[in-house]
Order: structure tokens, then sequence, then C-alpha cells
């Protein structure tokens, strides 16, 4: 009778230790989520560096843990395999991994217009120019506007894969090449190369205008916790919010993340990022407040992708789209 | 609180000169500084162009031997063929990295089953470590070496070039840059590749590593403060000082990080051309050189920069020296030139000072004390020397009155005796000349009027003595006694004496006419000249002299001047007989002197021929009777005072210089009279005549005296000439 006295003791004492650390989470409240950018540790992230460092996602009850992107970490296949919580990407390309039954949802759309544009040596002066000349583009999702663009234009480019980095421009491999505005175009820029011995052409002014980054989850994850995710949306906002006000601050940060991953960045490319990110997040085009998806945008580009054959069928935004109205 | 600031030559001169001394100090200092930079920056601009080209080819030297490596290797593959040993490939790559120092790794990346159907990807890589060789196959799932520039590019380009630089994972994980070369199918006839994208089989590459070229740069002499850098063709530095920019900053994300227009400006110039050399302001914005240098193969740059402080060091150094030097050297010249102006000004101030004390008469001036015998000696001995002369002079003056000319003097002060001046007993002519009529008739004038009339008078007469060189005497109212041949031997002193006496009754007329303009009386002079022996010297004593003539022959011409009459000369025997033919003679006068035994001839003397050659004019003296006749009253001058007689007569005839008179007083030849014309009862017409009898005879009707007018009061003048032009004349003596 004794013995069965303790052992009961001992269990609910035992139960009872178990106790304190459940508790203790309880009591913090903080939920341990994880964020995978969807590229290396760039100012292109700078507002969820900034929330992460100033407390934000601590202050929301967020344990946020900033996963490092790049080329090896496709972010749709890492949030299926349970790797990461939330990730960032193009909308096109969210749209594409919705329509093949993925159940991802969109939280919010922070890069508001499309940021890619064509890159070309001064002897292309206008987009016709192009017809049979090589044109570096990269592989995957990145196809798809600049293609639109060279059939908006009546154009037939040679395309040649461009994997990382500038070179194949710089050593005049390719008369033009694809870059984003926020990046490789400053690349080309600080390789000693003037704004006027180039000629660009963007796509969100010549079309097509794909809005671009957007902080995406699987649908069970918010379906299970969608205080968190509005949680984790606002702190990310308020981090970018942050950042832009506070640039050097902000820029310091960015290269502590950068340079833990060996990115080899230097501070005025980051700033230059920064100041982009600042000009797409903040974007006039946008309707509404930071982080909006306009549905208009939404059936466009699902548009868009349907017609080039990409998705079947567009689908329902209030599936899609679970972030501010 | 004002201060006159007084100009110094002291001053003047200090300051002159040193400012002077700096200004060209400052000039010279600052040309010699700003050549010396150029040569040295010229210098330094060479050198610096010389090391970074031999910096630059050094390296370019081992890229070189790299490529070659690459190339070969490339060579090889191709003429291999599709056979493909994979022994003899790894034994191939093993000896290219072996044999080859400046080569750190090597690889043959073959495209997907280019080297053996069943392989996607085959790509060896040997490589040294510090344990020796190593050995890798670079594809894997982590290193898609398709997608790797140092693939990708080359592949595109179909040529081989020099990767940027980067870090590589795969294999190695250090800073390296890769030649890649890509290799093809070989051609059916083996004669020569196809370049493209189809026959496109692999990609051979020889690695470097970069450690070594930061060796390179450290070898680079920049003396103590410059430093070397090394960028790619893009501007990524890959090598510098400063470990924190290599592969991470670029000359240009500097320049943009430090807003620098000219930075970026520079680092274009940089990757763009073969050599430069620019001035530019570095990170510190100290001023600095930066002379660059291409690698051709990479097209990579070698950077030298070399700060300015640091080049013109030792100049600066030295011209710092130089400054203090030259303002030393410029305060002793300050010192040097105070001293000489001193020399001057104190010397001058003295000068000065002696000239006042000259000026207000003190003419004993001790400039003893000035020495030197320069500029400024010369003027103390020359003022001294003035100053003695001025005191000759005053002593000339004083002695001799104003009225001696300056050869006079000068002949006087040359001849020793000339100043003693003792009495000498000389041969000369003497005149004494003065105006009849003058003392009574100036008793009823104005003082001012004396004065002004006594001064015309003098002035023409004093000039006319000093242009025959006479030497004056005395004036003693409006007589004057001056003499010829003394002190100033002439020669012919009688006829001198003769010929001044006749211009000066010349100068008469001019003075006469002066007279009447302003009112004044008509008046003539009477001359006596004398010619004889007297002593002559310096009368008076050392206060008070003058240089004079005393003697009986002085008296003897005083007492013929009595007898002359109104412009009469009378000349004595004794000059007579001296010039006789060359004398115009009007007649001889015999006369009875006091003191001297018998008649004492005198001649009226009215011409004198031979050099001089004067002559004075007729007088018309004719006279003209008048029908009525004038009555005068008569008063006797006794000793040229009018003593009271009532005499009364008649003027018969008259002319401007005589009269007739008739009256019943008896008086006596050559008595003075004073005449004073009546008309109507008891009315006496304004003016009074002066005059001598010069003829007194007995007729019938009372005296008849002939009368020489001496001097006629302006209004009787006029009654005269009035009545003159009336009557017809009558020949008179």
């Amino acid at each position: 009778m004794v013995k069965l006295f303790a052992l009961v003791v001992c269990m609910v004492l035992g139960c009872g230790s178990l106790f304190p650390m459940y508790a203790e989470a309880q009591e913090k409240g903080l939920r341990r989520v994880s964020l995978l950018p969807q590229w290396i540790p760039q100012a292109q992230f700078a507002g969820y560096m900034a929330a992460l460092e100033k407390g934000f996602y601590r202050d929301a009850g967020i344990d946020l843990e900033l996963l490092q992107g790049g080329p090896g970490a496709p972010p749709f296949e890492m949030l299926a395999a349970g790797k990461a919580t939330f990730c960032t990407c193009w909308l096109s390309s969210a749209i594409q991994e919705r329509a093949s039954g993925k159940k991802i949802v969109c939280l919010a759309q922070i890069i508001q217009r499309s940021s890619l544009m064509l890159v070309a040596r001064p002897h292309i002066k206008v987009p016709e120019d192009l017809h049979g000349k090589k044109v570096g583009l990269w592989a995957g999702h990145f196809y798809l506007q600049p293609m639109m663009f060279f059939r908006k234009h009546g154009v037939a480019v040679e395309v040649v894969p461009n994997y990382s980095s500038e070179a194949l421009f710089l050593k005049r491999g390719v008369d033009a090449m694809a870059a984003m505005w926020y990046n490789e175009y400053h690349s080309i820029l600080n390789s000693g190369i003037n704004p006027d011995e180039l000629t660009v052409f963007f796509l969100h002014q010549s079309g097509p205008n794909f809005p671009e980054d957007g902080l995406y989850t699987i649908a069970d994850t918010y379906e299970a916790d969608p205080q968190m995710c509005k949680d984790f949306v606002a702190a990310s906002l308020r981090g970018w919010q942050w950042a832009f006000e506070h640039e050097e601050e902000a820029l310091d940060i960015v290269l502590k993340h950068a340079n833990e991953a060996h990115t080899g960045s230097n501070r005025p490319h980051q700033r230059w990022m920064l100041n982009r990110m600042k000009d797409l997040i903040l974007s006039p085009e946008q309707t509404g407040g930071m982080g909006k998806l306009n549905p208009k945008d939404y059936k466009y580009v699902g548009h868009t992708l349907k017609e080039h054959h990409l998705i079947e069928e567009i689908p329902a935004f209030e599936d899609f789209y679970q972030g501010q109205p | 609180m004002t201060k006159v600031f007084h100009s110094s030559v002291k001053l003047k001169i200090t300051v002159l000169v040193w400012l002077g001394s700096l200004v060209v100090l400052g000039a010279v200092l600052s040309y010699s500084y700003a050549q010396t930079r150029r040569i040295i920056l010229a210098e330094a601009k060479e050198v610096a162009l010389n090391v970074t080209a031999a910096a630059a080819n050094k390296v370019e030297q081992d890229f070189r031997a790299v490529q070659k490596v690459a190339l070969n290797l490339a060579l090889t593959l191709q003429s291999c063929g599709t056979d493909s040993n994979e022994l003899e490939l790894l034994t191939l790559l093993r000896g290219a990295v072996q044999k080859n120092a400046e080569v750190f790794g090597a690889a043959a990346a073959f495209e997907p089953h280019a080297f053996k159907a069943d392989l996607i990807s085959f790509a060896p890589y040997y490589y040294k470590t510090p344990n020796g060789l190593a050995y890798e196959q670079l594809g894997s799932q982590s290193y898609n070496y398709f997608q790797k520039d140092w693939y990708h590019v080359p592949k595109i380009l179909n040529k081989p070039i020099w990767a940027a630089p980067y870090f590589d994972e795969g294999g190695g994980n250090i800073l390296m840059t890769t030649y890649s070369v890509p290799f093809y199918k070989r051609n059916e006839d083996q004669s020569s590749e196809e370049r493209s994208t189809e026959n496109f089989r692999g990609i051979v590459t020889a690695d470097v590593s970069l450690a070594w070229l930061n060796q390179v740069v450290e070898s680079i002499p920049v003396g103590q403060t410059g430093y070397c850098f090394i960028i790619s063709d893009t501007g990524t530095f890959v090598a510098h000082k400063n470990p924190k920019l290599v592969m991470r900053e670029s000359v240009f994300s500097v320049a943009e990080e430090r807003k620098s227009q000219s930075w970026r400006d520079v680092g274009r110039a940089m990757i763009r051309e073969a050599q430069g050399f620019v001035d530019l302001r570095d990170e510190l914005g100290d001023a600095a050189y930066l002379a660059y240098a291409r690698i051709p193969s990479p097209g990579w740059v070698v950077g030298a920069v070399f700060p300015k402080s640091e080049l013109l060091f030792e100049v600066v150094n030295l011209h710092k020296a130089t400054v203090v030097m030259a303002i030393g050297g410029s305060l002793l010249l300050l010192l040097a030139s105070l001293l000489v102006a001193r020399s001057i000004a104190a010397p001058l101030r003295d000068m000065a000072a002696a000239t006042d004390r000259i000026a207000s008469g003190d003419l004993d001036i001790d400039l003893s004390d000035i020495k030197s015998t320069d500029e400024v000696g010369q003027l103390a001995q020359a003022l001294t020397h003035m100053a003695a002369g001025l005191k000759e002079r005053d002593f000339i003056r004083d002695t001799f009155g104003r009225y001696l000319t300056k050869e006079v003097v000068n002949r006087l002060l040359e001849s020793k005796d000339g100043l003693r001046l003792g009495g000498e007993s000389r041969d000369i002519s003497m005149i004494m000349s003065d105006l009849r009529g003058f003392t009574a008739m100036t008793s009823s004038m104005k003082p001012e009027q004396v004065i002004t009339f006594l001064n015309r008078y003098l002035a023409k007469m004093v000039d006319i003595l000093i242009e025959f060189r006479g030497t004056i005497d005395e004036i003693i109212g409006d007589g004057i006694l001056a003499f010829f041949g003394a002190p100033e031997p002439l020669d012919d002193h009688p006829a001198r004496a003769v010929a001044c006496a006749i211009k000066m009754q010349l100068a008469m007329n001019e003075i006469n006419r002066i007279n009447e303009s302003d009112g004044l009386p008509h008046l003539e002079m009477g001359i006596a000249v004398n010619t004889g022996k007297v002593v002559v010297g310096n009368i008076g004593s050392e206060k008070r002299s003058k240089y004079g003539a005393v003697g009986s022959q002085v008296n003897f011409t005083g007492r013929m001047e009595s007898f002359t009459v109104g412009g009469q000369i009378l000349v004595s025997k004794a000059t007579y007989d001296r010039l006789a033919d060359s004398l115009v003679v009007n007649k001889v006068l015999q006369v009875e002197m006091k003191g001297v035994p018998g008649l004492v001839e005198l001649y009226d003397v009215r011409g004198i021929k031979g050099s001089y050659n004067l002559q004075l004019p007729d007088r018309y003296t004719e006279r003209v009777p008048l029908e009525e006749g004038i009555a005068v009253q008569i008063d006797l001058l006794d000793q040229k005072t009018v003593s009271s007689v009532e005499a009364t007569g008649r003027i018969t005839s008259v002319s401007p210089t005589s009269a007739v008179l008739i009256m019943e007083h008896q008086i006596r030849q050559w008595d003075d009279l004073r005449l004073r014309l009546i008309r109507d009862v008891h009315q006496h017409i304004q003016g009074d005549v002066y005059a001598k009898a010069v003829e007194v005879s007995k007729t019938d009707q009372g005296y008849r005296v002939v009368v020489r007018f001496t001097s006629l009061s302006p209004e009787v003048y006029a009654i005269f000439r009035e009545a003159t032009m009336r009557g017809t004349p009558e020949r008179s003596s």
C-alpha cells in the first residue's frame, strides 16, 4: 500500500515536473516559428532581420528563427517538408504552387510591383533592337515575364541561361540580361559601367508588372493559429517600417546577417537594395496599406499564368489570400 | 591721442630694405619650392609608373604561365578525340599541377556524357595542399559545376576567360581565380577545331591562388606610407592592405560609400587604360598620387598609392629650413640696414640743425663729428664750406655794401690782400653828385613822397654806378660819392668816371618824366668829376666798417660840386689832363675856391668819345622874351636856407632851364635864389623856383641877372613852358 502511494506520488511529481516547462512556455506565450527567405541574406529581407533584432516578433509573442535562404533552399519545398513555418516567395510562383494543388496561403504582399528589368548594351536602343540578340535569363520562373516582354514587342531572342552573376553580360557574352532592379543592376553599375552606358527596360513600366515578394505559409499552419500568423505579419511590417526609418542601423543588421552567411556583400550595395525596397514596398501603386494584396493584381497575374498555360485554373482569391483585406 | 608721425630716412631705408628683402626671398623660395615640388613629383610619377608596370608585368608572367598550362591541357584533350583514357587524363592533370609552381590546381570538367556516355558529370580536379597533392571530383549535389561562371561563361563565349576571383568551396576553399579554356570535339580532318556550342566538350581549368598576389603587392616599393592594391576587371579589390576590402568591395563601392565621383572616374579609368597616373585624395583625405598598370591577361590592374606628404617630405623639410634661414637672414639684413640708415640719418639731422642755425644768422657751425668720406661726409664738408663762404660774403657785404659784383668779390677773395683792405694810397677818379634844390623842395613834401622820390632817383643812379664798376663810398640824402679804381683796379678810371657821370645825367630825363606824371617837381642834378691820389681802405671798426676814400682830393671834389648847376658835369683839370681830346667840352669855368690860390679851371663836359662814346644832348636853352614879364619875389638862399630878403624883380625872358631877371637888389654870381611868381598884386602863384645866379651885370634898369633853374615846381614849369611856346626865342649862353 505504501509502495503504491509512493508510486502515485512519484508519478504525480513526475508529471508535475513537466508542468513548469510547459507553464513557462505558456507564461511567456512565445510561439516558436521560423521564416525562410527565398534568397541569401540581403537587404531584400531587411524588414524581417530588423523585426528580429529589435524584438518586434518577441513583442508579438513570437520566437522567430530566421533561416538562411539561397539556391539550395527552395522555399515551398522547405515549407512542405516542415523545415520552415513561413517563407517569402513571388506571387506568380505562389499561384502556380496553389494551382498545382499545394495548399499554401498568402499572408501578405510585400513587394507591390515588379522590380524586373532588362539591362542592355547601348547599341540596343528600343526593345525591337533585341531581335535576334542573345539575352541572359535566369532559369525557371524567371522566364515568364521577359518572354512576355519579348512577345509584346514582337522580338525573337536567343535565350542564354544565366546562373549567378553578371559575368556573362559584363564579358559581352550576351547583349542583354534580366536583372533585379534592387540587385544585379547595381552590381553592374558598380563594375564600372555608368547608367548612360546602358539601356534599361523596366518591366513594371512596359509590362508585365507582377508584384513579387510576399509572405506565405501552409494552410494548416494558418488554420491552426490564424492570430499568430497575423501577429507575424504585423511584426514583419513593423520591422520594414523601422528599417526604412533607421537606414544606417538597419544596414548594420543586414550586414551582420550577410557576413554570417559569407555572402561577401558591402554596405553601399545593401544601401541601394534597402532604398529600392522602400520604393517597391511603399510603392504608390499600392492601394490600401503596406502588405496588402490587391485582388486586381491577383487576377492579373493569375490570368496571365493561365493564358500561358502555366496553370489550368486560377485559384480562388479567398482561399489564397489570408492577409489584410 | 594723435601722434604726428615724422617720416624718417632711417625708417624708410629700414622698412623698404626689409620688405624688399622679404618679397625677394619670398618669391625666390616660392619659386624654388614650386619647382622642386614639380621635379620631385615628376620623378615620383616616373618611378611610380615604372614600379607598377614592373609589378603588373611580374603578375602577368605568372598568369601567362598558368594560361599556358591550361591551354596546353585543352589542346591535348582536344587532340585526344573521343577515346578517353581516365588514367591518362588524371596523369596529365596531376603532372600539370605538380610541375607548375604557379598552378594551384587544375581540372578538366566535361559536358554531360562528353567523357563517358554513362557519366552525366565528370570533373577531376587536382590541387595542392600542405600535405601534398589532393584529388577531387567536382561534380556533386551541392556543387553544380555546369552553372558556375568558370564553366558556363567560357562555354557561351567560346573562348578562354579568366574568371572573377572567388572563394571556391568546391575544392580548396581559398581565394582563387581560374583560367578556363573550352575544348571541343576534334574536327574530322584534324586541321582545326570548330568552336561552337555543338562541338563543345568541356572546360579545362587552371587555378591560381591569390594569396601569392598579396606577396607581390607587399613587395612593391611605395615608401613608408604608400600602399598597393590590385583590382579585378570589374574593380573588385583582389589584394589590399585592408583585408576587409578584398572581394567584398570594389573601387566603385568605395566611391559610392564616400560619395566621390572622382574616385569612380579614377576606377573607370583604371579598368580601361593600360597605364595611368592621377592626383587624388585617398581615404584619409590627404593628397596622394595613384599610379596604375594593367595586367593584360586577366584585365586586372595594379595600383600604387603614394601620399604626397611622404613624397614631398624631404622637400618640405628643406624648405622649412630655408624659410627659417631666410627669415633669419632678413632679420640680419634688417639690422644692417638699421645701422646704415642710422649712419645716414644722424649726420643728416646734425646738418639740418646746423643749416637752421645758419638761417638764423649763426654761421659758426661745427660738423667735425661727421668723419665719413662718403656722400654724407661730402655734404657735411660742403655745408661747412658754405657756412665759411657765407661768412666771407657777409664780411664783404658789410665792408663794401651791396654794390660789388660777384666777379669783384671773387677777385678780391682770390687775392689774399684784397680782404685785408688796410689803407693804401691809390690813384683813383671820383664823382660827387647831388640834386639841386632837393632839400628845400622836400621840406614841404610828405615823408612817403620824399622816400619814394629819393629811392627812385637813387635806384637808377646806383644801377649806373654798378654798371661802370664804381665803388659807392657814401650816399647822404640826395648826394652820392663814388669812386672808380678801388678796390678793383681799373686802368681807365678817369674815362669811366666821366662816362658814368654822363650816363647819370642822361638818366635824369627819364626820372623827371616819371616825376612829372606823379606831380613831383622837375629836378636837375649836378656832378663833379675829379682824379687824384687818395687813401683807400676799411674805415671804421670790426663792428661797423665801410670801404672808403679819404684825402684832400676828396674834399676838392666836393668843393667843385658846389659850382655845378643842374644838368652840368664839371670835370677837374686833373681829370681833363688824363682824357684831353676824348672829352667834348662845352666851356671852361675859372672859379675862385676858398683856400686854393689862384683860379681853378673847371671843364663843363658834354660828352666823351672813344670806347664809351656818350654825349649829352644840346640843351636848347633859348630864352623867350616875355613882353610883359613876370613879377617875382626874390629870396636869397644862404647855405640852402632862405634868408628873409624882400626883393622883387621881373623875369624878362625865360627858358625851361634859365631866365633873365631884372632887379634892384644886388646879388653876387653863384648866389642861390628862391623865386616866387607874383601874379596880380600880392598874390603868389603856387610853386617855388630855385635858381643859381650865373651871370650878374649892372644895367640902367638895375641888375641883370641870368639865373639857371635848379628846381621848378610843376605849376611854374608849366607857366614858363607856355610862355616860351608863345614867344620867339633869343639866344642865350
